[in-house]
């Protein structure tokens, strides 16, 4: 599946076994996600991008990196008490070795995926399964 | 010439920023438009910081009747993208050809902290849309008729940190189709000069043209406002000083943003300036004037 596309057409979990079986899924997901990552159940993972922090928990919800308001100290616009969450995912993608994964632009979030399971959207096709490993290398900033 | 040719010659470029008033009446937009006419595109905002007034696009017609070349812009927290790709097609029918695209700031800092924030699409997804409308085509997939012709342009901030977060957001705007770039205001310089260097050495200015941000300050209270409260605002400690010992405050303001505008232009790789006189629209022409670009677009 291309992650360069602008958007997807796609319609969510429709036929009933699938939204049984994303219910059932999503409270899997529950489970684990929410409190390890804190995860906003958008239904179009991008954690491994993120260096498996969730992007969603920024105020904007942006999905492309951080906007123009993160302050000097690295503090979100909105919430000047905690750290822009994209200063934190730059942080730890450069620490794991994992910021080329930055690099890609991602698509415009599909709203008829939010609350859906995303282990089951993987499953199905509907988003791009997660890169679980990037190739190190040595010369780069 | 109008905007579009300027970029893509070698000519140095001026814009200046407009913030549409707070009423219904347009007899603001053309007093203030009058302060415009040397610049080579008028920048009408959206809504700044959350604040109600009258609307860009609306704002920007006016300014073409008053032959000047707008450059609205267009921000993603209040409109969703079906609302977005209709204003869009609107303001292209109504012969606004330039756009910068923008995440725009949360409501919170506003006048109505308790709307709800949109953000359905951010800007570089926007610039992306807008892309595709140029070509001809709407996020449907729907074709269009008569596709818009926008000239389309980006934000960034060169003083937040990391500095690799903004250089890979700048390389994605660039990727995706904006051709200028408008900064912050520069109250830093050797901040911003070092982000410059990094963007040469990305060789990001020979894909867009960057438009560095100078803002004239009537008061040293401003200065320390924008420090303390704008978030993503970065003000020299000397620029402080400088404002606060000044006999005449406006006076020195005036002073060093052409100060400003003259280390710019001998900046390699800034390729125009993007003039912010935040409710200050009468000062243009003077520091146009004083820094020698007024008579710049004559032929
Ligand atoms: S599914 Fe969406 S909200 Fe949940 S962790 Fe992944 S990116 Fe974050
Ligand atoms: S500063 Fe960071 S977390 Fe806060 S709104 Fe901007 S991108 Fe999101």
């Amino acid at each position: 599946m291309n992650r360069n596309r602008l958007f997807t057409h796609d319609r969510g979990p429709r036929k009933f076994w699938e939204r049984a079986l994303s219910f059932v899924m999503l409270t899997g997901e529950n489970c684990f996600k929410v409190p390890v990552f804190g995860c906003q159940r958008c239904g179009e993972c991008l954690l491994s991008h993120t260096a498996f922090i969730c992007c969603q928990r920024c105020p904007k919800r942006l999905r492309n990196g951080p906007c123009g308001g993160t302050r000097d100290n690295g503090h979100c616009e909105v919430f000047p008490e905690r750290f822009c969450v994209w200063y934190r995912i730059h942080r730890r993608a450069r620490f794991l070795g994992r910021n080329t994964l930055l690099n890609s632009t991602e698509r415009i979030h599909n709203w008829k995926l939010e609350k859906t399971s995303a282990w089951l959207n993987v499953f199905t096709r509907r988003i791009p399964p997660p890169t679980l490993f990037v190739k190190r290398r040595r010369h780069e900033s | 010439m109008n905007l579009r040719e300027r970029l893509e010659s070698d000519a140095f470029i001026v814009t200046a920023e407009m913030g549409p008033p707070q009423s219904a009446g347009h007899g603001v937009i053309r007093k203030k438009a009058a302060h415009f006419t040397r610049v080579d595109g008028v920048n009408i905002t959206d809504n700044q910081t959350g604040i109600v007034r009258l609307s860009s696009i609306a704002a920007a017609r006016i300014c073409l009747e008053e032959g000047l070349e707008p450059v609205i812009q267009v921000t993603c927290r209040d409109r969703n993208r079906i609302a977005i790709q209709s204003d869009l097609l609107g303001a292209a029918a109504m012969g606004i050809e330039n756009i910068l695209c923008l995440t725009g700031d949360y409501p919170t800092f506003g006048d109505h902290p308790e709307a709800r924030p949109v953000y359905d699409l951010d800007s570089i997804q926007l610039i992306a849309l807008v892309s595709a409308m140029n070509e001809g085509t709407l996020l449907s997939g729907q074709k269009l008729k008569t596709a818009t012709r926008y000239l389309i342009g980006g934000a960034a901030n060169p003083f937040a940190r990391p500095l690799d977060a903004r250089i890979l957001r700048l390389k994605k705007k660039i990727s995706n189709g904006a051709r200028f770039i408008q900064t912050q205001p520069v109250f830093d310089l050797p901040a911003f000069h070092q982000w410059v260097e990094r963007v040469r050495q990305e060789g990001l200015n020979e894909k867009a043209a960057l438009l560095a941000g100078v803002m004239p300050v009537k008061s040293v209270r401003a200065l320390t406002f924008m420090r303390d409260q704008v978030p993503g605002m970065r003000v020299h400690p000397d620029c402080i000083s400088r404002m606060a010992s000044a006999k005449d405050p406006e006076e020195e303001g005036v002073r060093m943003a052409v100060e400003t505008i003259n280390r710019l232009r001998e900046t390699p790789g800034i390729r125009g300036i993007h003039l912010m006189p935040l409710l200050w629209e009468s000062i243009t022409p003077v520091i146009l004037e004083k820094s020698n670009l007024a008579r710049r677009t004559e032929p």
